[in-house]
């Protein structure tokens, strides 16, 4: 049984996972918040696909003999196109674009010569295999990619070689920017050591705005990859977010601004040395603004962790929170004695609460609840762990403010080794 | 099976042959599709003759409202096929995580199953 809202995803799961004829009926969309009676109407009315009665219908799946097409077994290879096509410039943009190959954005064409340029950018073989992507890990099959064609999207996204190696650990992470989930998530990439230097990555006044090439060029290939290298953003099918997001044109991407930080990277607290150059990846429903937290307007020092912790209310159980702090509200916060990261953490996890009635009715409390003896007063902590709190300090000290994202860690990937 | 299900538009990529326009200046631009693994077919399992007297699981993957959906799937068994015994579940794990425990209790006890997946 699936909803009329997926019957594109749901047919295309099915044929992915080898059961092209799989029989799936169909309701209305959506179940969720409609009352008995209306769930009943549903049952008793049609499927709105095939158009039958739908209890008709769901007792023929179960006992209609299977036709000799539903018996079949063998493997059919996925035709990936051609590896080539040739056409003008103006053709080829629209050739790419009708073809579901870029962000709706015209693209740099990717040519044999620009590719060459591309691969200059890292000693690994063309063909050696980066790692597998998929729209959504476990429910569509993993796509497997090369060094060749993660170059392929860099050329396309705008990227020079020196930027090679990082979008290659991007892409290495596995995670695609174009998640199939109906939340319309967003993903970063917090990107730590001297490389932010080398390619003079942003990390000032605007940092997580256009203002840099290597930013923009590597949060778009991001998203140029995952919709090229997992089948991602197909919408329908392998995307499901009901209002999109623009974070995914080209992501978060957020250069430490180690240098003007009173705290260790996030790379060095998630095992890496110093001078190491990392990416770690994020994944989460978005990013909000932190002018409006509580504690802000106290004087003479506002009071920052208030401030965040106030912030992070409307954050979904679903996933932890990065914090991104400008250095001046970094160094506020050392003033008012939290000296790590981790000190911070600590004191977010114990003192922000929510009462168990409401941990309850949180949307996907389905998945998380406090043990159901607590009472429904008795509050309890929004997070269960400390380490559901990440920070990242960026920005260019023009004003101390945060802001917060109701994203998860997922995994940090070395980019030296990909150079 | 239609590939174009699995592959999206790379498969349409392929229909539509590219149509080399007039024009002096002409690009040869690359392929930046990663690779598709190959889909083994899985044959359905055998269907029952009748539902009398039979056990129906019914599956819940835990998006929001899928447990009351199939709540009131158990009342329609009840009121139209009383025969029918319903036993609802709502499988572990996160959305497309197997559950091999709830399996093996299905083939021990059950004689079919409906899922529900949406919200």
């Amino acid at each position: 049984m699936v909803t009329i809202a997926f019957k594109d995803l749901a047919k295309s799961t099915a044929a992915s996972r080898g059961m092209p004829l799989e029989r799936i009926c169909f309701t209305p969309h959506p179940v969720w918040g409609k009352t008995d009676a209306e769930m009943y109407a549903y049952l008793e009315g049609n499927d709105p696909v095939s158009g039958k009665p739908l209890m008709k219908e769901v007792t023929d799946a179960l006992t209609q003999p299977l036709t000799a097409e539903e018996e079949k077994t063998g493997q059919v290879e996925i035709s990936m196109g051609p590896a080539v096509y040739t056409d003008t410039f103006e053709n080829l943009q629209q050739y790419y674009l009708d073809n579901g190959m870029t962000d709706f954005m015209q693209i740099v064409i990717p040519t044999e010569e620009k590719l060459a340029e591309m691969l200059k950018g890292t000693s690994h073989k063309p063909d050696e295999i980066v790692g597998k992507m998929s729209p959504a890990r476990g429910s569509y099959p993993d796509w497997t990619f090369n060094v060749r064609q993660v170059a392929i999207n860099a050329v396309m996204a705008g990227a020079k070689p020196e930027y090679l190696p990082t979008i290659l650990a991007i892409a290495e992470t596995g995670l695609t920017s174009l998640s199939s989930s109906t939340n319309s998530f967003a993903t970063a990439a917090v990107i730590n050591g001297p490389i932010r230097d080398t390619l003079n990555m942003n990390y000032g006044i605007g940092a997580m705005g256009p203002f840099s090439q290597p930013n923009a060029a590597i949060g778009r290939a991001w998203t140029t990859l995952s919709r090229n290298l997992s089948n991602s953003g197909i919408p329908g099918q392998t995307y499901l977010g009901t209002l999109g997001n623009g974070v995914n044109y080209n992501n978060l991407i957020i250069a430490e601004n180690e240098k003007n930080s009173p705290w260790t990277p996030l790379s060095v607290q998630k095992g890496f040395k110093p001078d190491e150059n990392v990416v770690s990846v994020f994944v989460g429903f978005s990013i909000s603004q932190g002018q409006g937290g509580i504690g802000l307007g106290v004087k003479p020092v506002p009071q920052y962790h208030e401030a965040i912790a106030y912030n992070c209310i409307p954050f979904g159980p679903l996933f932890g929170a990065l914090i991104v702090c400008d250095p001046l509200v970094a160094q506020g916060l050392v003033e008012l004695g939290y000296k790590t990261k981790e000190q911070l953490a600590d004191w977010l996890q114990k003192n922000s609460l929510i009462s168990a009635k409401n941990a309850r009715s949180t949307l996907f409390a389905n998945r998380w609840v406090p043990d159901p003896k607590t009472p429904d007063d008795s509050m309890v902590p929004y997070y269960q762990r400390a380490d559901a709190y990440n920070f990242v300090v960026v920005g260019g000290q023009t004003n101390p403010y945060h802001m917060v994202a109701n994203m998860s860690y997922r995994v940090s990937i070395s980019i030296d080794k990909w150079a | 099976m239609s590939p174009a299900l699995i592959a999206g538009a790379s498969a349409e990529a392929k229909d539509k042959a590219v149509k080399v326009a007039a024009g002096p200046v002409k690009l040869t631009g690359l392929n930046p599709k990663g690779v598709a693994p190959p889909v083994q077919l899985v044959p359905m399992a055998p269907r029952l003759s009748t539902l009398d007297g039979k056990t129906i699981f019914l599956v819940s993957d835990g998006f929001p409202g899928a447990d009351h959906f199939l709540d009131q799937m158990a009342t329609w068994f009840k009121k139209n096929m009383p025969s029918v015994t319903t036993e609802y579940r709502l499988k572990a794990g996160a959305f497309p995580d197997d559950d091999p425990k709830l399996n093996a209790e299905i083939k021990a006890t059950g004689n079919a199953v409906i899922m529900a997946i949406g919200h």
